[in-house]
């Protein structure tokens, strides 16, 4: 089959059916969770039914951020007072079971999913209490001891607005006497101090892939808005510099993928129940962040290293840029391997344009596309080794053009996720000073068409694995390992000098808390989950 | 770097006290790696010719520094062969057809450096699953050279019971006999799982290309259909292909570290678990080769487990075939490559179907390549 995949046609998504938040992020400053129980299945339906009509689908999401991007752009800076507050709701393997059949909820196409976040966290390498034994078992929500049936994302601009739609909504005693019980709940925000970092200070969710897509029968109306020219054959089209196109097929279930030798469509998977169409998996991870303690390695060690003359005069932040892959403002160190660039950062047309095993080549914008794009240094191959280490978390979890352990690079758009987190907890003030003892951290969030060959591919098989996609150490970021100490493999930065490998004795990101779910079309909740 | 001998695939120990046979073994692998530069030079030479990056360490070793750490040359993949994973996300791999039983006359389709045999007991449950990444050259030169090493090695790994006349025919060593067939894996038996198509690979991969429009070819699968060095639907082909290719285009001189050979890197045994929820612990266990380089390894019960394989999950999914533990193996050469020189070379158009087809046809009766003899 010839390679490229630019000239086939783009399936119409279904928009008024899949949940809002899967292929268009809600995207809000406000984000609440809430996990429930089901104790009766009849008063559960009774509670779907009520709040059916307040899932939000992928239009109406779409819709308003189209609304909120052209205004931003007309009027240089946010729009006040144009907000929103969006719904969606996810399942458990059991909550589906309970709700429909064991039948059912095993013939959903994901061996994660069915056997569940608790049963694969050793898979993941999360961390086994002391004495070892399940890693799950202290959790505060999900695992084995706190199931979730049903996993509800409110999202909106306004905190006010968020927590007044959780109480209309979160299932009460006008639902019945067994309606399904809260077990948890939990709001996370952006930081006030640093909106859209995490609490280690980077700059977070640069890197998005665009899904491919149309929204109407109208012809070149995407869902994701094209600004390149499209690109020789046997190569990755991007929709702007550094957002490959991805096939829904990898997202949500019932629409074609990408080939993974060489990304050209292919027709759907077939699904066991017709229902399961315009569906997404998705994994929610609790991941409590020790700021204090990265803070503190990374202080110390790049001391050490400023001793070496490979790394004569590194900065803690040139370390942690380094493990990363990007500065704290978001700024690619591929881009600027020196020192941190806020206007690189904050170009969206440049932040995440570069590739890792050649000289990135300068975008071939569309006519009346590229206007104000910067002119910043372009990523470069290393001829000293990899620029950004093979180890860096932004490498790890997409190696982008390299080839990995099971793949080339149309492999890699394969295991692409649509990331939808949110830090929770308060900043830390002084992170050199010590640990408060408050719980911070990120709520992570992320959609795909398969949990075991997509998120668990990216924990495990790479962030965990000192020698995959590319030998070089672990991913020291969120690489869990529970017999091996951490390492990573850091390429010199003076040219023609030594490298060196550091190691970290602890683990600054630890799971304590998660589910997978199924995220169902909104038909699929009315007819057959909340149905009967 | 610069070495005097080739040593045997792991360091093992086959040619103790025989020093004429370790003198052959490394002439041969020598023969083989001069053939790599010729093949390199073969090609430079349809684009006015220049210097070879591939070098062979015993004859022509460089003595200058190599890139650090040494863990820059290794270049890893995924033992489960690609062409049996799903066709797409949520479609399971084919096991069954990845691991389906071969006779004598019959290689495995396990084409990733990695074979392996699965043993069920009376129940039907697996009892052990046995991988192998050693090169069928390997023991074809032991045939040859020294059968009564070759013979114990079968009777040491497979069974006592190994006869030589089971393993020969008319003087000549048979590789898909069927104690590394059907009733085992001594070695890898896939055509083009060879030693030399290693070495080819790594040299042909040093050459780089350009396609019809001038642009240099650096994508791995472009890259691998460009210079038709291996078979571009693997995971190891590609990987290796285009992993060496970068180390070119920094202008280094590019060898394999001795002892040259494909490894077993590791086991993630992350999330494998047995009925009583313990981890397998001490399950998977190096049979052969030396620290760093195993070269065959074999999961099952320790003595006195009251489990089966068969008994592990992993992940919460049970283990119904060997290649659900090959999924979790990750496989590893290691490259050499000096710091930058100033070699710079030019770059050679893509060989086009009748180089495919000599170098094919040569190979049915020379060293094989990883598009297959």
């Amino acid at each position: 089959m010839a390679r490229g995949t630019s000239a086939e046609a783009e399936p119409v998504l279904d928009i008024h059916d899949i949940q809002g938040n899967i292929l268009t992020a809600f995207n809000k400053d406000h984000q609440r969770l809430i996990a429930l129980r089901l104790r009766s299945v009849p008063d559960a339906r009774q509670w779907l039914r009520r709040i059916l009509p307040h899932i939000n689908s992928l239009a109406e999401v779409n819709h308003f951020n189209n609304s909120y991007r052209m205004q931003r752009a007309r009027l240089g800076h946010a729009p006040r007072g144009l907000t929103a507050t969006w719904m969606n709701l996810a399942f458990s393997r059991d909550g589906i079971a309970k709700l429909t059949s064991d039948a059912d909820a095993d013939l959903l196409p994901d061996d994660a999913f069915r056997a569940g976040l608790a049963k694969r966290a050793p898979l993941l390498g999360d961390p086994a209490p002391p004495g070892g034994g399940d890693p799950t078992v202290n959790w505060l929500v999900g695992g084995t001891n706190r199931p979730i049936d049903i996993f509800m994302i409110l999202a909106s601009d306004d905190d006010a607005a968020l927590r007044s739609m959780a109480e209309r909504l979160r299932p009460g005693q006008q639902d019945g006497a067994a309606a399904p019980e809260t077990v948890w709940e939990e709001q996370g925000d952006a930081r006030d101090d640093l909106p859209g970092h995490e609490h280690f200070g980077f700059k977070d969710g640069i890197s998005q892939p665009g899904v491919r897509g149309l929204l109407s029968n109208r012809p070149k109306v995407y869902l994701t808005a094209r600004h390149l020219k499209r690109p020789p054959p046997g190569t990755i089209e991007f929709a702007k510099p550094g957002q490959p196109l991805i096939w829904p097929g990898h997202f949500v279930l019932g629409y074609p993928f990408g080939d993974r030798d060489n990304g050209s469509r292919q027709d759907a998977v077939p699904l066991a129940r017709s229902w399961f169409r315009n569906g997404s998996f998705l994994v929610f991870r609790r991941l409590e962040q020790n700021v204090a303690a990265f803070a503190a390695f990374v202080a110390t060690e790049a001391a050490r290293l400023s001793r070496l003359p490979g790394f004569s005069g590194i900065t803690p932040n040139h370390l942690g840029a380094l493990m990363v892959g990007r500065w704290p403002s978001g700024a690619p160190i591929s881009r600027a391997p020196g020192e941190d660039n806020a206007d690189l950062a904050q170009d969206p047309l440049s932040n995440n344009d570069f590739l890792f095993t050649i000289d990135t080549p300068p975008p071939q914008f569309l006519p009346g596309h590229g206007k104000g794009v910067g002119n910043f240094l372009r990523a470069m191959e290393g001829t000293n080794g990899p620029i950004c280490p093979h180890a860096g978390h932004i490498f790890k979890v997409n190696p982008r053009d390299h080839t990995t352990n099971i793949g080339p690079d149309f492999d890699t758009l394969t295991r692409r996720i649509l990331r939808r987190g949110i830090p929770f907890g308060p900043s830390l003030d002084k992170p050199l000073a010590s640990d408060d003892g408050v719980s911070r951290g990120l709520h992570f969030i992320c959609y795909q068409a398969s949990i075991t060959e997509q998120f668990e591919r990216l924990q495990q098989d790479w962030a965990n694995n000192d020698d995959a996609p590319k030998a070089g150490g672990h991913d020291l970021i969120i690489g869990q390992t529970a017999t091996a100490v951490r390492s990573m493999v850091l390429p010199s930065i003076v040219p023609d000098q030594a490298g060196d490998t550091i190691t970290a004795p602890l683990q600054w990101v630890t799971p304590t808390g998660g589910g997978y779910f199924f995220a169902p079309s909104i038909p699929a909740i009315r007819d057959v989950i909340g149905a009967g | 770097m610069k070495i005097a001998l080739f040593d045997p695939p792991g360091n093992n120990d086959d040619f103790a006290g025989n020093p004429a046979l370790a003198a052959k073994w490394s002439a041969q692998m020598s023969a083989t790696f001069d053939d790599g530069v010729k093949r390199v030079n073969d090609a430079l030479a349809t684009s006015g010719g220049g210097t070879s990056q591939f070098y062979n360490p015993v004859t022509h070793g460089l003595t200058g520094p190599d890139v650090t750490p040494a863990s820059a040359g290794d270049i890893t993949w995924n033992g489960f062969p690609r062409k049996f994973l799903g066709a797409g996300p949520g479609a399971s791999a084919n096991f069954a057809a990845a691991e389906a039983p071969v006779v004598s006359g019959q290689a495995r389709e396990q084409d990733e450096y990695l074979e392996w045999h699965v043993t069920r007991n009376a129940a039907g449950k697996i009892a052990s699953v046995q991988f192998t990444c050693e090169g069928y050259d390997y023991y074809e030169f032991l045939g040859a050279e020294e059968p009564a090493v070759l013979v114990a090695l079968y009777q040491k790994f497979i069974d006592p019971a190994v006869k030589k006349a089971d393993l020969f025919s008319g003087g000549k060593y048979q590789r898909l006999n069927k104690w590394n067939t059907r009733d085992g894996a001594m070695h890898l038996t896939q055509s083009a799982n060879a030693l030399s198509a290693e070495v080819f690979l790594a040299a042909d991969a040093t050459v780089r290309r350009k396609n019809a429009a001038g642009t240099e070819v650096t994508s791995p699968i472009p890259l691998t259909i460009c210079a038709q060095f291996g078979d571009e639907r693997r995971n190891s082909d590609p990987t290796i292909g285009a992993g060496v290719n970068s180390f070119a285009r920094q202008n280094r001189m590019i060898t394999l570290a001795n002892p040259v050979g494909l490894y077993i890197d590791q086991l993630d045994e992350a999330g494998f678990q047995l009925p009583d929820g313990m981890p397998t612990t001490g399950w998977f266990k190096v049979l052969r080769g030396s620290a760093g380089h195993p070269l065959r390894a074999v999961f099952a019960p320790p003595a006195g487990s009251a489990f089966t394989v068969s008994d592990v999950k992993i992940g919460g999914v049970a283990v119904t075939f060997g290649g659900q533990i090959a999924q979790h193996i990750t496989m590893k050469l290691t490259g050499v490559a000096s710091i930058a020189t100033p070699v710079h070379n030019p770059l050679v158009a893509c060989a086009g179907p009748s180089v495919v087809a000599s170098v094919a046809a040569s190979a049915t009766e020379g060293p094989a390549t990883r598009r297959g003899v």
